[in-house]
């Protein structure tokens, strides 16, 4: 327990004075900033045309904005959020195996499975603190602006899409110890997620494929129920623990 | 007792033999070294006896105990300081110390104190700078204090000197002197003046396997065939001493050698004196590690 609070420590400080803790919650905070933004011009923008184009016979109505356009805007970012924070964080594991920084640490007998937890664990919490930062910020201004009323399920919702940035990054975990680059790692989380995002599209199956967890729109308009959604989220959860437990004995063996 | 015991020891890369059947033993409160050429396997040897690489075959142990590949417990008898050492380039010295303190499970006072004693030691005692812009001399000093760290019973150092200049591979040297009584040490060189300056013990390494080992003094005598240099005045006491000693050699206009096998040194001497022929020089050569190894390497 000692050298797993030591390491997360050592790696708390990489983050902060390599700078990337910065760029993240920079980046999530421009993305929050973006959503309500984004909602309240799109349509002065869209009627700005529309003028111009009505001079040439066109008619365009635009319907009145409300929290539920901030929010599309929201879950249509998410994903952005995501690839940037996997992009930052995907060499976590990499980058030591390519400097050989781990060799000493390991020829001090630190054990390989609290290496592995320990940033396992900071991507997380790394990941949750910086996705509900993202979540509250939005949530408070279109509460501020409009009214989250006229949206359902929010915080579920945003939930189901935690859940699925978690098992991405599970995932990265997984390939890490199996790769050797960083290049890999980025290509085979990638592809697990359009693998199931090809499953997805079977009829039947699609539930229980955790990209549905991507797809809350019909959770916010409270077409569908949360029940909907549990088996998809279960698995994500299933599938971040496997990959995590199979982690370690792979980890055990890798030439380092 | 044997700090390191290696039995056996084989491995390849994919259809590449690099050791094949390599046998090593380290007494205690040795200073080991351990001398081969580029690509002669020392590095591949060191990282199976920390249980980074998987041998294809044999055994080691360390302080007797058997050496695991992956989870090594063994290794919290080693210290270790890789040919191209890499830190958190983040921290500075003394985090980094810290850092290593607490996973060698050394508490926060013992870690603090030793700490302190090992960068005076090594003389990074007042760097505050972070490591990312240390020079490889500091590197290479830094890598000793934590390898050290932990009071290891062996210190093992891959090349510790060989990127240095010749003030930074004296300042390792006498680092590595000044610890001998705490440690054993088992260093990796193909610097010979190196070794003959702080070895106590030497094994050479060629294709794959340990082809002498020993004592440095033992081995010395062992191999020791003593050659001896004669010059002369001029060409006609060469004349002289080649008719009744056949077997010497000519290498210079006046400058003459043998072996001490081919002729006694005595008679030779003896019979300088009773013809009183004038002579320059008589000198007898020290047989250096530089030709033992050349002679190894050339088998
Ligand atoms: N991971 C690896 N994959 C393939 N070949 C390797 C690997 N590591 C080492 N080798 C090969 O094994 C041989 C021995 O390498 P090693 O690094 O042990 O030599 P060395 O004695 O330490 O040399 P040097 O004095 O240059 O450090 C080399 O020919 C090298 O090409
Ligand atoms: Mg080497």
């Amino acid at each position: 327990m000692k050298s797993f609070i030591n390491f997360t420590k050592k790696e708390y400080m990489e983050h902060f004075r390599c700078a990337k803790i910065f760029i993240l919650t920079g980046v999530f905070i421009l993305l929050a900033v973006m959503s309500p933004l984004v909602a309240k011009f799109t349509p002065v923008i869209i009627e700005m045309l529309s003028e111009s184009m009505s001079q040439g016979g066109m008619e365009i109505t635009v319907s009145e904005v409300s929290a539920m356009d901030s929010w599309m805007q929201f879950f249509k970012n998410a994903p952005i959020a995501l690839i940037v924070f996997v992009l930052l964080e995907s060499n976590i594991f990499t980058k030591e195996y390519q400097k050989g920084t781990l060799v000493l640490a390991l020829t001090k007998g630190l054990k390989r499975h609290t290496v592995l937890l320990s940033k396992a664990f900071v991507m997380i919490t790394l990941w949750t603190a910086e996705f509900f930062m993202y979540y509250g910020l939005v949530y408070l201004m279109n509460d501020i602006i409009w009214d989250n009323s006229v949206a359902e399920n929010l915080t579920f919702s945003a939930v189901c899409w935690w859940a699925f940035g978690l098992m991405i990054l599970c995932l990265c975990v997984l390939f890490s110890v199996i790769a050797k680059t960083n290049i890999v790692v980025l290509a085979g989380t990638g592809g697990v997620v359009f693998a199931s995002y090809l499953v997805g599209m079977l009829p039947k199956i699609d539930r229980f494929m955790p990209t549905l967890l991507m797809n809350v729109n019909s959770l916010i308009y409270a077409l569908e129920e949360v029940s909907y959604y549990v088996p998809a989220l279960l698995i994500a959860g299933g599938i971040s623990v496997l990959s995590l437990v199979l982690s370690i004995p792979i980890f055990n063996k890798k030439h380092i | 007792m044997d700090m390191l015991t290696i039995k056996n020891l084989k491995k390849n890369f994919k259809d590449k033999e690099v050791l094949k059947g390599l046998d090593l033993c380290v007494p205690e409160k040795s200073i080991f070294g351990f001398i081969g050429k580029n690509g002669a396997g020392k590095t591949t040897t060191m990282k199976t006896v920390l249980g980074l690489m998987k041998p294809d075959e044999g055994e080691i142990t360390v302080a007797g105990k058997k050496v695991v590949f992956g989870q090594t417990s063994t290794n919290r008898y080693i210290g270790y300081l890789p040919d191209v050492p890499e830190y958190y380039s983040f921290m500075n010295a003394s985090e980094y110390l810290r850092f290593c303190g607490d996973i060698t499970g050394l508490s926060k006072e013992e870690t603090k104190k030793r700490s302190e004693e090992l960068l005076e030691l090594v003389g990074l005692k007042d760097e505050k700078h972070r490591i990312k812009g240390f020079s490889r001399g500091m590197k290479q000093r830094l890598g000793i204090a934590q390898a050290l760290l932990n009071k290891p019973k062996l210190l093992i150092c891959d090349e510790p000197t060989s990127a240095l200049d010749p003030v930074g591979r004296k300042e390792i040297l006498d680092i590595l002197l000044a610890v001998k009584d705490e440690t054993t040490v088992l260093f990796s060189t193909h610097i010979l003046s190196d070794v003959e300056r702080i070895c106590t013990d030497i094994a050479f390494l060629n294709e794959g396997r340990v082809v002498i080992q020993g004592k440095l003094g033992e081995i010395k005598s062992t191999y020791r065939t003593d050659e001896y240099i004669i010059e002369t005045e001029t060409e006609k006491e060469v004349a002289i001493l080649k008719s009744s000693f056949p077997h010497l050699q000519l290498t210079g206009r006046t400058t003459l050698t043998f072996k001490e096998n081919q002729h006694d040194f005595y008679d030779v001497m003896h019979f300088i004196t009773t013809n009183k022929l004038p002579v320059l020089k008589i000198e007898r050569v020290e047989p250096t590690l530089e030709s033992m190894f050349m002679e190894v390497v050339q088998k």
